[in-house]
Formats: structure tokens, C-alpha cells, sequence
């Protein structure tokens, strides 16, 4: 393995303005994921700087780097990653809790948050008790709870049947425009990007192929 | 993150897998139950033991003796030559011993054991109590029964302490005027086999061959006592004396049996009634001929009481220091103190070994929980938890099993340390032993165990904690 160096990403130069939606798409292997990973914080670059809203990642320290995951960015992911458990309604609540957020404030926030993607009565459910789409709801309530500016979603819909999927696209659009966060998505599914983003990344080997903007 | 969410976390992880908390719970607390229970019986061993020091009232108590007889002080048998031998001018009888005298100008000249010296010793902080150790030959009757013996002097302070405290019968003397007695329950029994009890009540004779001249004056027809000739006076100054004592009550206990405070002795007399059979009494026909009274009454040994236990040795080097020869039951017991520290190092060992077992079972409890819930660390990570973070979650979580496993090896370890102590004590009483705790809990043996049984579970569950905290999250959110 070590003589064997993989350069997941190569010279990949990039800017995301806020506000943005922006859809990173590429086969798999071509780095999208890498570079998500890398800008949520969860992974570090050996090489070069990464700058989210002014401060270089590739700089920081692990605890930081989780006070940046905790505060700056909001994940999704394909298999929505919730603890089996515990509760909608905990589930939400747990980013908060390691945000040191008091227990009957981050009670309020989670009921608040899950009805604002749909999902009042449901909180005391737990994942197994819901539909996929009910799920990856729960965990968009989850992203939002400590309000960050970035939602870095990772294929978002690719568990999802097509009717649910639109509806997940739907509330992730809305958040980007109503609530003006930025959002950058990762998809193999070209349509999907073309349909809600408004500047499309693709990527191959670790390399940016092509930049088109809507 | 705050500290209950921590535990509110950490607990309900661990109701997630009930079955295997309760039996990794279960481990820690066979693990604590052994080690307390061993260290419970090295401590209850060590209580028994002390115990009967410390009913015996010997714990406060420095036998002094004057320095002038070497080594421990004679506890048997009554006043000896030495305490009585005057030497450079004292008592006027500096050329009757050449030998003693000679000893002695070798030596520093020792202080005598008088009043005087009582006096000092009564003036030191922390004493309570001064009194002559004293013994009088005597020869008892009581209907058929008939012994010679040994009649010691209790002082009228003793009432309370450890003997006197529990008497198998009757009570103390009611005062020190009184011709009353207090028997050995052994004595009692040589004298009643069946019902010792009914004694009290009951009129013992003391008997002794008195000499008829004062102490402290020279007899009238007492003449300079010369190595080798008879004092004939003194001899025909003897007579017998019947006393009749009432017996007040019955010791269980040997009061201080051998050492300290009163020395083994079947009968017990008020210590002033002891002190004027003391003046007269003839121990023999050789110490009446080669004897004669002293101006000064000097003791072989006087027995100090100090206030607190704890002040012993600091009074005995107080004593030492005046020129007496002193000892306590402390400087026996410090040997003892060096055996109980080993026997509990070798029960805490031995216990130790089950401990040691259980703590790779939380070891086990823990590695297997990270790597079910590895994916579930992964996404803690991503939104937000740090490492520290998850270390804590994992480190409270094993503290719990630890506690939980130490309070119940504490119950555990206390109900089988009764079943053994309730069976053990049926043999020792069907062999004539006394019943006893050999098992002790105190409070201290609690706290230390839980506090232990926390310490093991904190160091069994760091490491898996730490691999849990050094998860990579995006390998983490991966696993399956």
C-alpha cells in the first residue's frame, strides 16, 4: 500500500459562492466524495489549502476540525446515517447535544425542526418505524439543528424511489433558496443535477472535467 | 458536550444490550465480592485480634517500672528486691548489698518509684491515671474450697474499662473501703462448677501472715540486719490475718492477661485494701530476715493510664525519659501491625486475581460495543461529536459497569462473608470458641472498593475508548 500513493484529488481549484447550489457529479472513483469528505472536515488534505468561510481545514487540529463539522456544515448521506436507537426526535437532537446545547432547548429546537420538514407527529419514532423518505427527512432536520450555512449532501436521493426523491430535492431546493444555504450535492445522476443545480462540477481521476453553470 | 448528556448517552448504550451489561456487571462484581471479602477478613482477623487487647483496657495503659531491674518489668509474683534495695545513702542501707552497689555505680543512679515519682508521672499532659501494680500473696477459703494465691489491687478508675465492663456477674466495688472481692470467672468456677454466679453475694476468707511492725519505723526490737544473721525480732513479729471479703462480682475476662494494666490474677481487691495488706504482708521468711522496712515506699512497677490510646508512646518517651523503664502493649503490637499489613497484602492479592478477570471481561464488553456501533461513531463524528467526546462516552460507560459491578460485589461480598462468618462461628463455639465477626465492613472498605472497582473499569475501558475515539470517521460511517 505505501509505495502505492493514491491521489484521490488532484489539482482541483474551485470556488463555491454562498448561496450556492452546487452539484458534484462523476463516476465512482473520480473523487466527488473525496472532496465533500474533505470540505465537511471529516478528512484532511495532505496537500494544498482548503478555505471554508475564511479558515484553511487542511490546518486545523482534530478538535477544531470537529467544532467546524459541529457549527459550518450539515451532512446528508445516501443511507441517511441515523442512530437506529434512538427517537426522531433524539436523533436531531444529538449534533446539538455535542454542541453542549441544553437539554429542554435542544427538545424544542428538534420538535421545531421536524415539523419544519414535514415530520410533526412523527418525533417519538424510530428510524425502523419510518419510510425511507420519512428517514432522510429526519436527517435533513438533523443537519439543520445547529444552523449551518453549508449542507454538504452525499447522494442524497440514491436510496429513495423517484416520487420520494423529488420531494427530498424539493425541501433541499427550498433551503437553498429561502433559507439561503449553500449547498453542495454529490450525484452520479446527471438529470438530477441538471435539474437543481446551478453550476454543475464533474469530475474524473481527481480531476475537474468540466464546469457548466445553469 | 455537558456531563449528564454524557451519561444519559453512555447509560442508554448500555440499555441497549442488557444481557451483556448484566453479565459483564455480574464479572465486576464476583471480582469486587472476592476482593472485599479477602481484605474483610484480613480486617475482621486484625478486629478480632485487637479486640481483645482492647477489652482487656491494655491499649491506654504503660506498665513503669524503676530502672534500676533491667528489662521488662517482673509482672508476676509481688514487690521484688530491686525496688527496694536503697543505694548511695537512700534508706541507710548503702553497705548491705556490696553487690547491688556495685551494679549500680556502673550505672547512672536510677530514680526511685515512690509516691514522689508517681507524682511526676500524674503531672505529665495526657495521663489520666497513676497507680501502684500491686500483688499480695494470700491464701483463700470459701466452705470446702481452699487455694493459695495471687490478690491484685484494682484501682477504683478501672469500673469502666474493658474487663470490668462486661462482668459475668455482680457489679464492681461499690467503693474502696468495703472488704469486697472480684473473682475470675475461672476461679469462680473452680469454686462452683455448676452455677459460678451464685457466688456473688457470698463471703470469701483472705488470708496472710502479717508482720506486726509499722513500715517506715524501725521495730522496736529490729536491729542493723547483717549479711548472714538472722533477724530474729522480726520473726517473731509475724501473725496471721483472716479477713472476710464479700464477693462483689465475677470477671468474664481476664482483665489484661500477662501484659499492661493489671496482670493475670483470680482474685481482685479494691487497689487501697491491696496497699495495706501490701504494708504488712510477710512474702517470706527469707525477705522478713534480710529485709528490713525503708523510710520510703518504692513500687516495682506502677501502671499509667493516659487519656487517648494515641498519646501512649508520646507519654512513654516522656517516662523513659525521666529514668524509669517503660512499656506498653504498642511496642508488642507493632509486630503484629507488620503480620495483619502482610496477611491483608496476600487475601488483597488473592482477591485481586478475580478482579483482574473481570476487568478483561469489561475489556471484552467494551471492544465488542465500539466495533457493533463503529458506523454509529462514525456519524457522531460527522455531526459534530469529537474525539474527546466519544473517549468520554465510552469512559463512562465502562465506569458505570464498574460501579454498578462494584456495588453489587459489595452486597454480594457482604452476604457471603455472613454465611461464611454464621457457619464458621457454629464450629468455633462447638469447639469452645468464642463468636466472633471475622468478616468486617467498615466504611472505609466500601468506599475503597467502589472507588477501586471504578479505577479497574476506567483503565479496562481506556484502550477500547481510545480506538473508539481514533476511529476514522469516513472508514467509520463505511463499516457495516
Amino acid at each position: 500500500m505505501g509505495a502505492n500513493i493514491v491521489r484521490a484529488l488532484d489539482d482541483v481549484s474551485l470556488t463555491v459562492a454562498e448561496g450556492e447550489f452546487v452539484g458534484l457529479l462523476g463516476t465512482s472513483g473520480s473523487g466527488k466524495s473525496t472532496l465533500l469528505n474533505l470540505i465537511a472536515g471529516l478528512d484532511q488534505a495532505t496537500a494544498g489549502e482548503l478555505l471554508v468561510f475564511g479558515d484553511d481545514l487542511a490546518k486545523m487540529s482534530s478538535e477544531t476540525l470537529s467544532k467546524h463539522r459541529q457549527k459550518n456544515v450539515g451532512m446528508i448521506f445516501q443511507s441517511f446515517n441515523l442512530i437506529s436507537t434512538m427517537t426522531a426526535a433524539e436523533n436531531v437532537a444529538l449534533s446539538m447535544m455535542f454542541a453542549g446545547v441544553p437539554r429542554a432547548e435542544r427538545e424544542c429546537a428538534a420538535s421545531d425542526l421536524l415539523a419544519s420538514v414535514g415530520l410533526g407527529g412523527r418525533q417519538t419514532h424510530r428510524p425502523k418505524e419510518l419510510s425511507g423518505g420519512e428517514q432522510q427527512r429526519v436527517a435533513i432536520a438533523r443537519a439543520l439543528s445547529n444552523t449551518p450555512r453549508l449542507l454538504l449532501a452525499d447522494e442524497p436521493t440514491g436510496n429513495l424511489d423517484s416520487r420520494t426523491s423529488k420531494e427530498i430535492m424539493a425541501l433541499l431546493k427550498d433551503l437553498n433558496e429561502r433559507d439561503g444555504k449553500t449547498v453542495i450535492m454529490v450525484t452520479h445522476d446527471a438529470d438530477l443535477a441538471k435539474r437543481y443545480a446551478h453550476r454543475i462540477i464533474t469530475m474524473l481521476d481527481g480531476k475537474v472535467l468540466s464546469e457548466v453553470t445553469a | 458536550m455537558i456531563i449528564s448528556d454524557t451519561l444519559r448517552l453512555a447509560l442508554g448504550n448500555l440499555r441497549q444490550s442488557k444481557l451483556r451489561t448484566a453479565l459483564t456487571i455480574m464479572g465486576v462484581s464476583i471480582g469486587i465480592a472476592s476482593l472485599a471479602g479477602m481484605v474483610s477478613l484480613g480486617v475482621g482477623l486484625q478486629d478480632q485480634f485487637v479486640g481483645r487487647f482492647m477489652q482487656a483496657g491494655v491499649f491506654d495503659a504503660i506498665t513503669v517500672s524503676s530502672g534500676n531491674n533491667g528489662g521488662l518489668p517482673a509482672l508476676l509474683g509481688g514487690r521484688g528486691r530491686g525496688g527496694r534495695a536503697g543505694r548511695g545513702g537512700r534508706g541507710g542501707r548503702a553497705g548491705n548489698a556490696p553487690a547491688d552497689g556495685a551494679a549500680a555505680s556502673a550505672r547512672p543512679e536510677p530514680p526511685a518509684l515512690d509516691d514522689a515519682a508517681m507524682a511526676t508521672i500524674k503531672a505529665l499532659p495526657n495521663v489520666k491515671d497513676v497507680f501502684p501494680n500491686i500483688r499480695v500473696p494470700l491464701q483463700m477459703h470459701l466452705g470446702e474450697f481452699e487455694e493459695l494465691g495471687t490478690a491484685m489491687g484494682v484501682p477504683m478508675s478501672a469500673k469502666d474499662e474493658g474487663a470490668f465492663r462486661t462482668m459475668s456477674a455482680g457489679a464492681f466495688f461499690a467503693n474502696d473501703t468495703d472488704e469486697t472481692c472480684l473473682l475470675s470467672l475461672d476461679m469462680a468456677k473452680r469454686i462452683n462448677e455448676t452455677d459460678p454466679k451464685s457466688l456473688v453475694g457470698q463471703t470469701m476468707t483472705l488470708s496472710y501472715t502479717a508482720s506486726t511492725s509499722t513500715p517506715g519505723a524501725p521495730a522496736p526490737m529490729a536491729m542493723p540486719a547483717m549479711p548472714g544473721m538472722p533477724n530474729l525480732g522480726a520473726l517473731l513479729q509475724m501473725k496471721r490475718v483472716d479477713r472476710a471479703y464479700r464477693i462483689a462480682g465475677v470477671v468474664k475476662r481476664e482483665p489484661g492477661a500477662g501484659l499492661g494494666g493489671f496482670g493475670f490474677a483470680n482474685v481482685m481487691i479494691p487497689l487501697k485494701r491491696a496497699m495495706e495488706i501490701d504494708a504488712h504482708v510477710v512474702r517470706s521468711t527469707q525477705a522478713l530476715l534480710t529485709e528490713a522496712p525503708t523510710k520510703t515506699k518504692t513500687y516495682q512497677s506502677v501502671t499509667v493510664k493516659v487519656t487517648k490510646a494515641q498519646f501512649t508512646e508520646d507519654v512513654e518517651d516522656k517516662i523513659k525519659a525521666l529514668g524509669f523503664q517503660a512499656f506498653s502493649i504498642n511496642d508488642a503490637l507493632q509486630g503484629a501491625k507488620r503480620a495483619f499489613i502482610i496477611l491483608d497484602l496476600v487475601l488483597s492479592l488473592i482477591g485481586s486475581i478475580a478482579l483482574a478477570v473481570s476487568s478483561l471481561g469489561i475489556m471484552n464488553t467494551m471492544v465488542m460495543s465500539i466495533l457493533e456501533r463503529t458506523r454509529e461513531i462514525g456519524v457522531m463524528k460527522a455531526i459534530g461529536a469529537s474525539d474527546s467526546d466519544i473517549r468520554r462516552i465510552f469512559l463512562v460507560e465502562a465506569s458505570a459497569i464498574g460501579v454498578l459491578g462494584g456495588v453489587a460485589g459489595i452486597v454480594l461480598g457482604w452476604v457471603v462473608g455472613r454465611a461464611i462468618n454464621f457457619g464458621a462461628n457454629i464450629y468455633i463455639v462447638r469447639q469452645g470458641g468464642e463468636a466472633g465477626n471475622l468478616f468486617s465492613l467498615p466504611w472505609w472498605l466500601i468506599a475503597g472498593a467502589l472507588a477501586f472497582s471504578w479505577l479497574v473499569s476506567l483503565v479496562a475501558g481506556s484502550y477500547p475508548a481510545n480506538r473508539a475515539a481514533k476511529l476514522n470517521p469516513i472508514q467509520a460511517l463505511r463499516h457495516d
